[in-house]
């Protein structure tokens, strides 16, 4: 496989990744520095995503461009732009105005999501059958006997007395060995990024520098 | 003026979805749950844009006062407004010629990899405190340390050459004990976020109006 | 201060060292380990292997940079697929950290690896936010959320996205996700609009989705790295000529082994160490 010698972009990458490494040693001035320029990056980007992505074409283009057509956009517009009226000690309560129509779409949003989208077709998972076969009955059998109890665990308005308690505590138990698993996926997703970065120094920026420098 | 008003706004805009989802071809879906859809597109775009003007306030000041670390705040500004004018002044992806726009180019060279390290820099934490703080002292963290164990030898290529049942037994555990316990907490967060949602619909609480 | 007390308390730096070592030696020299396939993948990959051509799937790229080398693989290899089973993919963004740019990455990727054609085969629709509000609009009319594609180009102008409407007219929706918005693929998509959906999460989400996934919410899960390297392996088994293109979640598999063996190790030994110190400890007393 022919290897290109990295270029501009690999260089500029290759160093922010060695100036973030730089941290596990010690903080200092390089990681403060890759820090500063992506939190100052990290906010550009959204100014340029949102223009570009949204304001662009769902609002400006729209608006400017056929105005008959799509004058309503006036509303989330002229809503968008109040939102920053909290800047202005004197009008800041207007902005509350967007806040709630924003805020309260969401909620409203929010409760069809939980209610049809979480609680109903969950539960429903749960009513499984006993009756068909042993090994399927013992499994659907801890998934029943699980979530009750995790719900139970999870029940704060009564203290967990008399039977509340066990029944909280095999909950925990259930609780533990999901914890488990999902300590075993977060190594594997925290180890999955550092792969991602080391791959990119060994073999988009230092192996070819490598090849370039002794050939072979 | 100040409070009615929100107050109104809120309840109206959070019931629309809900009326329009059990009435869904009736006139109030078609005139004001689907334009306030594609209205809170944008509306969302300039509440996400707030923060910036938080943090230009900020590091503005931090200069101006010469504070500790101020130089760090004017690298923060200046970063800002090349990456905000290649944003606002040219455009994303690739153009014909195959190189890429100013705006993809620090995306890909610049902020993708400060950001993939950051994160990284998490692994070499979970190591030191799997070494330092992961104790089996009683039964739940004996639980715990089994789960993670069957999952990790489970989910790498090494758990099967143990034994063939290792990954197995590791699906087994996602799909039941694991399964069971996660939809207990789906169902228990849900029923507490569809009370509040309930709370904030007939104005109980009223996080829109702030402290004031 | 006993000599295991001593080995409890070691600079974190040694620990740091050797994880780096053991995280680099398989990417040097990789080892080439099997990947074992899990029926959740399978699921995703036997649902998109049933379509026909000419079918259209949605894949939302709902992750950052943070999260490419677990999710990018699987986009890699999704899109690998519908590419070779001639299915219309019509990609959209709703993570704002990002998840445009990933997008636009891996389509230029699968332009390269082999020669899809942008509004054709497929269309980058690009980002926009406040994902419970595009979600819902595109159930309705997807143009009414994305009137163009991430270039610009007016939708009813792309010759991929004619007779597209809305979510009816996909087979599947595919969310890569972090954070919550997956589940919304879940409890808003799915629930309200009744298409398919299948997930692509980071590791860290994996264990969450299986109670969707149990409860006939999502029709399959990849999750993490290995999720994405079955994916790989599916898709090298059945179409043999793209066996030669870069599958770097089952490269990094080998990784994974060895630097799960040393966190393994550290946890052992730790926990030995911290029983041998109470031993002394409660020896010397």
């Amino acid at each position: 496989m022919e290897l290109q010698l990295p270029g501009i972009g690999e260089w500029v990458a290759a160093f922010l990744t060695l100036c973030a490494f730089s941290f596990l040693y010690k903080d200092n001035i390089l990681y403060r520095f890759a820090e500063s320029v992506f939190v100052g990056v990290s906010f550009g980007y959204y100014i340029g995503l949102a223009k570009i992505n949204t304001l662009e074409p769902n609002l400006f283009r729209p608006l400017f461009g056929n105005f008959g057509e799509q004058w309503s956009l006036i509303v989330p517009f002229l809503l968008g732009v109040i939102l920053y009226l909290r800047y202005i000690p004197k009008l800041a309560w207007v902005s509350n105005w967007s806040l709630a129509v924003y805020i309260g779409y969401y909620i409203g949003v929010n409760l069809l999501q939980r209610l049809q989208g979480e609680i109903l077709p969950q539960a429903k998972g749960t009513m499984l059958p006993l009756n068909v076969g042993l090994w399927p009955t013992l499994c659907n059998l801890v998934v029943i006997i699980g979530v009750v109890t995790v719900l139970i665990y999870f029940f704060f308005s009564s203290p967990h007395k008399g039977v509340l308690k066990p029944t909280a505590r095999i909950g925990i138990y259930f609780l533990m060995i999901s914890f488990g698993a999902s300590f075993g996926y977060t190594v594997m997703g925290r180890v999955s990024l550092l792969i991602g970065r080391l791959t990119f120094l060994v073999n988009d920026w230092a192996r070819p520098l490598v090849h370039g420098a002794f050939g072979g | 003026m100040k409070r009615q008003v929100p107050i109104m706004l809120a309840i109206t805009a959070s019931f629309l979805p809900v009326i329009a989802f059990f009435f869904p071809n009736a006139w109030i879906n078609e005139w004001f749950n689907r334009k306030l859809d594609e209205w809170m597109v944008i509306i969302a775009s300039f509440a996400f844009l707030l923060g910036i003007v938080s943090m230009v306030q900020v590091n503005l000041h931090k200069v101006r006062r010469r504070q500790k670390g101020w130089i760090f705040s004017v690298i923060i500004l200046v970063s800002f407004a090349i990456m905000a004018s290649c944003g606002l002044f040219g455009a994303q992806g690739e153009r014909e010629n195959g190189t890429l726009y100013p705006f993809t180019w620090i995306f890909q060279f610049i902020y993708a990899p400060m950001q993939a390290t950051m994160f990284s820099l998490l692994a070499f934490y979970v190591a030191s405190a799997s070494y330092r703080a992961f104790r089996v002292k009683n039964m739940e963290a004996s639980l715990l340390l089994i789960g993670a164990l069957i999952i990790m030898f489970g989910r790498i290529p090494f758990g099967a050459l143990i034994h063939p049942v290792v990954p197995d037994l590791a699906e087994w555990i996602m799909r039941f004990p694991n399964a069971a316990a996660q939809r207990g907490i789906i169902i228990g967060a849900a029923l507490g976020a569809a009370s509040m949602s309930i709370r904030v619909m007939v104005g109980i609480e009223r996080p829109y109006l702030g402290k004031s | 201060m006993n000599w295991a007390h001593k080995l409890l308390l070691i600079d974190r730096r040694i620990i740091f060292v050797v994880v780096f070592v053991g995280a680099l030696i398989p990417i040097i020299w990789p080892i080439g380990l099997a990947v074992q396939i899990s029926p959740p993948v399978k699921a995703v990959f036997d649902r998109v292997e049933a379509m026909k051509p000419g079918d259209a799937i949605m894949l939302s790229f709902d992750y950052g940079p943070s999260d490419g080398p677990e999710l990018d693989p699987m986009a890699n290899s999704i899109l690998r697929h519908c590419a070779k089973k001639g299915i219309k993919v019509i990609g959209v963004s709703l993570f704002p950290l990002g998840g445009v740019e990933m997008a636009i990455a891996r389509f230029m990727q699968l332009d390269t690896d082999l020669k899809a054609r942008n509004g054709i085969d497929y269309v980058n629709l690009g980002y926009k936010d406040g994902a419970p509000a595009p979600m819902k609009a595109m159930g309705d009319r997807i143009e009414s959320v994305f009137p163009c594609d991430a270039n610009g180009v007016p939708y009813s102008e792309i010759p991929v996205l004619e007779g597209i409407r809305s979510y009816d007219d996909l087979e599947l929706a595919i969310s890569l996700a972090t954070s919550i918005i997956g589940e919304w693929w879940i409890n808003l998509v799915n629930a309200q609009f009744g298409i398919d959906v299948a997930l692509g999460t980071t590791a860290v989400s994996a264990p969450k989705y299986y109670a969707f996934m149990e409860a006939k919410q999502a029709i399959g899960v990849l999750g993490g790295m290995k999720g994405g390297s079955e994916y790989e392996e599916l898709v090298a088994r059945a179409y043999p000529d793209l066996k030669g293109l870069s599958r770097s979640a089952t490269m990094g598999m080998d990784v994974q082994s060895v630097v799960h063996l040393v966190i393994i190790f550290f946890i052992l030994f730790g926990n030995v160490m911290f029983i041998v110190t109470k031993r002394m400890t409660r020896g010397a007393n």
